[in-house]
């Protein structure tokens, strides 16, 4: 007769909590190149998410060119938390829209950075340059194809683009020669696409080009799964940090009662467990036992920072990027 | 024959042999060299080639991502709408116009015959937001007003909140938009219920579309009237209309019952003078009872006026039933004599399409259109019905200061229709309709006047509803 009490008991808490655990849907807006990354995340932050609060929690996510991204929640698409390539894009979400405070970058650990990248070169092994290129002068060779996105759509595209301009001013003396050696460069290339994973597809499904400047994670994903028989990771003398970066979108998340699990959301990533996923997925963590962990995984590059060579984001997007632009100087022109 | 020493044989024909085979060797290089500049040249074409076909697929990546947020332009038997790529907003054009002739066969009314420009209307409904929906109805056939100027906030299916002058949610038919009932013209009973009003009104659908509930407050208006856009004389207070109308079955698609539904309705406010007391007009429009008008000896309202509603449709298939009971009551003043009046009426409408159509409470929409070379016919629907209104016979009480004259005035009009709907398509629709009213009254019939002769009515119609 206890037992039957105790039971009942129990069975009514459990009745009791379940029919108490709300659902929540997030989404992600994020940038072209991390599905795999947060597929993988997502399922670890809901599980981890039930076990603290008993919720279930969805996850949607959105890819696309960084930019485009923005633009698309600037326009309205009801973005939870924004994972962007690059901090321009998601301040954007500021002072164009004022979704988000002017200080969001101060709201997380290191500028709101989880995890970074950098830039290198995939190399087709059947192009007649294979064993050609070794450094960024390479890609401006006469009759090579290289691929790289569209820098006006796509935050992979901003960081290749200012890679090979510092490469450029550093071993030509001035930003006249370093914007002549870039022009040089997409001279040679024959499609812009509009993010990074749709020039991944023109690069290693469509077999176009013979040199892809890419995300690092893209390229090892690139070898893992096409063979490193196919494609071989070449890593110039020299590269950008790339610091993608992460925020809450403030007003989305207010209306629709989502801060607390958006918020968590984003912390979540500055975990053991999240950082070990990052690293799993080929981008670089920022804790030290994850970077001790995957510290073989990476190629030995010396790395400089957009703030130290274009004095951050908002400068170099205004010089390079804006409308009228280097890149504007150089592309329109070809 | 003399022969060469072996050596020399030897060293001649290695000699001979490597003279030969330097001769072949620039041949071989040059076809080696020929083969790898071909080899070159196909991957080269081939890169070309794959480029184009990726450009190609890129444009048109980006021309599909770029028509969907272009607005949509919607253009069609029956609508024409520009609606925003995300659906949130939209403005819809709309019209209605229905030009009437009119032949009366008895011999009272028989000047009356001719053409009419019954409805000349644009419509403009949209939404904006994706919550709010608006709606603005002139009217140019007549007396050229505004109809319709509302603004409704969906903020769910079961809460919504009207705001501005609409039709108050009483009379089944009167509900009914003009170009989808059974008949061109309304039946009698509606001479009983209000229709347009200024006011606000909470309503939407609950119980998963079963239950449709609406409640408003209005500044008031009397029988089959519309109230100006300015408040009246009503000393302050407010009518209040409700109505619940509920479809038990309507999500049962199986269901014989699906297209039952029944409710009530009713209104309720105080009235003084100055707020219209409307005649009552039959099928051919004639009037057949009003309220006196005369300087000196005018009936005007004077306290508490309340109308309720039962009222039904069942349609199934080409089957369509309408019925709807309303009994309105008044408190009216002529003079010294105040008199609380309860008029009632009934209507019972009942149509069928002979094509097969569903008939519906929004209508009939044609399987095929009009069309001589396509040899298609559209739908063709046969209606018929029978109402009545009752005067309550206090309106006659008084002598010389009686709320509505005993002489002039029918007490009770029961009216017979039966009519052919010819839908040419969604817009185009074509009636033709016979009406028969016949007229009770006090004492005497008139001798002479609209009412001297019951009303026998052919009115037909051809009407652009988009």
């Amino acid at each position: 007769m206890k037992f039957k009490s105790l039971f009942t008991l129990l069975a009514a808490v459990a009745i009791t909590g379940s029919a108490l655990a709300k659902d929540i849907e997030l989404l992600n807006v994020s940038y072209d190149p991390t599905r795999e990354l947060y597929v993988e995340y997502n399922a670890a932050f809901a599980k981890y998410w039930k076990a603290k609060t008993g919720d279930n929690v969805v996850i949607k996510q959105s890819h696309g060119g960084s930019g485009k991204q923005a633009r698309s929640v600037i326009d309205g698409l009801k973005a939870d938390v924004v994972t962007l390539a690059l901090a321009n894009d998601v301040s954007a979400l500021n002072k164009v829209a004022n979704l988000i405070p002017a200080n969001w970058q101060e709201r997380l650990p290191l500028g709101s950075a989880p995890y970074t990248s950098t830039i290198v070169f995939l190399v087709r092994k059947s192009s007649p340059f294979a064993g050609k290129v070794k450094d960024w002068n390479d890609l401006a060779q006469p009759g090579i194809a290289v691929i790289t996105p569209n820098p006006k759509t796509s935050g992979g595209a901003q960081w290749n683009y200012l890679a090979a301009w510092e490469y450029g001013r550093r071993n030509y003396g001035s930003d006249e020669k370093a914007q002549e050696f870039v022009a040089n460069i997409y001279k040679n290339v024959p499609v812009l696409d509009s993010g990074a994973r749709g020039a991944t597809t023109t690069f290693v499904q469509r077999q176009i080009g013979d040199v892809f400047i890419s995300w690092e994670n893209e390229a090892f994903l690139a070898v893992k799964e096409f063979g490193a028989d196919k494609f071989e990771i070449v890593v110039p003398s020299v590269s950008i940090l790339a610091q993608p970066t992460v925020s809450v979108v403030d007003k989305v998340v207010k209306k629709k009662g989502t801060e607390e699990v958006a918020k968590a959301y984003l912390e979540y990533l500055y975990s053991d467990e999240a950082q070990d996923i990052i690293g799993k997925n080929y981008y670089r963590p920022t804790s030290e036992a994850a970077k001790a962990k995957y510290a073989a995984s990476f190629p030995k590059v010396e790395l400089f920072t957009i703030d130290e060579a274009f004095g951050g984001w908002t400068k170099a997007a205004a010089t390079h990027f804006a409308d009228g632009g280097t890149f504007d100087q150089i592309y329109l022109k070809k | 024959m003399r022969t060469l020493p072996a050596a020399v044989r030897t060293a001649l024909a290695t000699t001979i042999t490597a003279v030969g085979l330097t001769a072949t060797l620039p041949a071989q290089t040059a076809s080696t060299n020929d083969l790898d500049a071909l080899r070159e040249q196909i991957r080269l074409l081939d890169q070309k080639l794959r480029i184009l076909e990726r450009n190609q697929e890129l444009r048109q990546e980006t021309a599909a991502a770029d028509a969907k947020k272009q607005p949509k332009l919607n253009v069609g038997d029956g609508r024409v709408e520009v609606v925003s790529a995300d659906g949130a907003n939209s403005l819809r054009l709309r019209g209605l116009v229905q030009g009437d002739a009119r032949l009366y066969l008895d011999d009272a009314n028989a000047a009356q015959d001719g053409f009419v420009l019954r409805r000349a209307r644009l419509i403009f409904e949209g939404k904006f937001s994706d919550i709010f929906q608006y709606t603005i109805q002139p009217e140019f056939g007549g007396t050229v007003q505004i109809l319709d100027a509302n603004i409704n906030a969906a903020f769910k299916p079961g809460f919504q909140v009207r705001v501005g002058r609409f039709k108050t949610p009483i009379g089944l038919e009167q509900l009914q938009s003009d170009p989808v009932a059974f008949f061109n013209e309304r039946s009698v009973v509606t001479n009983l219920t209000p229709n347009r009003d200024v006011g606000i009104q909470v309503h939407g659908d609950v119980l998963t579309n079963r239950l449709n509930y609406a409640v408003g407050v209005f500044n008031g208006v009397l029988d089959g009237g519309n109230s100006p856009t300015t408040n009246l004389n009503n000393e302050g207070d407010f009518t209040v209309a409700a109505r619940l109308f509920a479809t038990p079955w309507a999500n049962d698609k199986e269901s014989k019952l699906k297209g039952l539904g029944f409710g009530i309705a009713a209104g309720t406010g105080n009235y003084k003078a100055g707020v219209p007391l409307n005649p009552y007009r039959t099928d051919g429009q004639q009037n057949f009872f009003a309220y006196r008008s005369a300087v000196g000896s005018t009936t005007v309202a004077d306290g508490t006026a309340t109308t309720i509603s039962p009222q039904a449709y069942f349609y199934s298939g080409p089957l369509g039933i309408l019925a709807e009971y309303v009994s309105s009551s008044a408190e009216l003043t002529n003079g010294a004599n105040s008199r609380k009046l309860t008029n009632t009426g009934f209507n019972l409408s009942v149509g069928y399409v002979l094509t097969g159509e569903e008939s519906s409470y929004k209508g009939v929409t044609p399987n095929t259109n009009f069309s001589l070379n396509k040899g298609t016919w559209g739908a063709f629907e046969v209606v018929t019905r029978v109402a009545q209104v009752d005067i309550d016979d206090d309106a006659f009480a008084g002598g010389g200061t009686s709320l509505a004259a005993a002489g002039t005035n029918a007490t009770e009009v029961t009216t017979y229709g039966v009519g052919l709907n010819w839908y040419l398509s969604k817009a185009i629709r074509a009636n033709f309709d016979i009406f028969s009213n016949k007229f009770d009254f006090q004492g005497a019939r008139p001798a002479t006047g609209a009412l001297s002769d019951n009303e026998l009515a052919f009115i037909s119609r051809i009407q652009v509803s988009f």
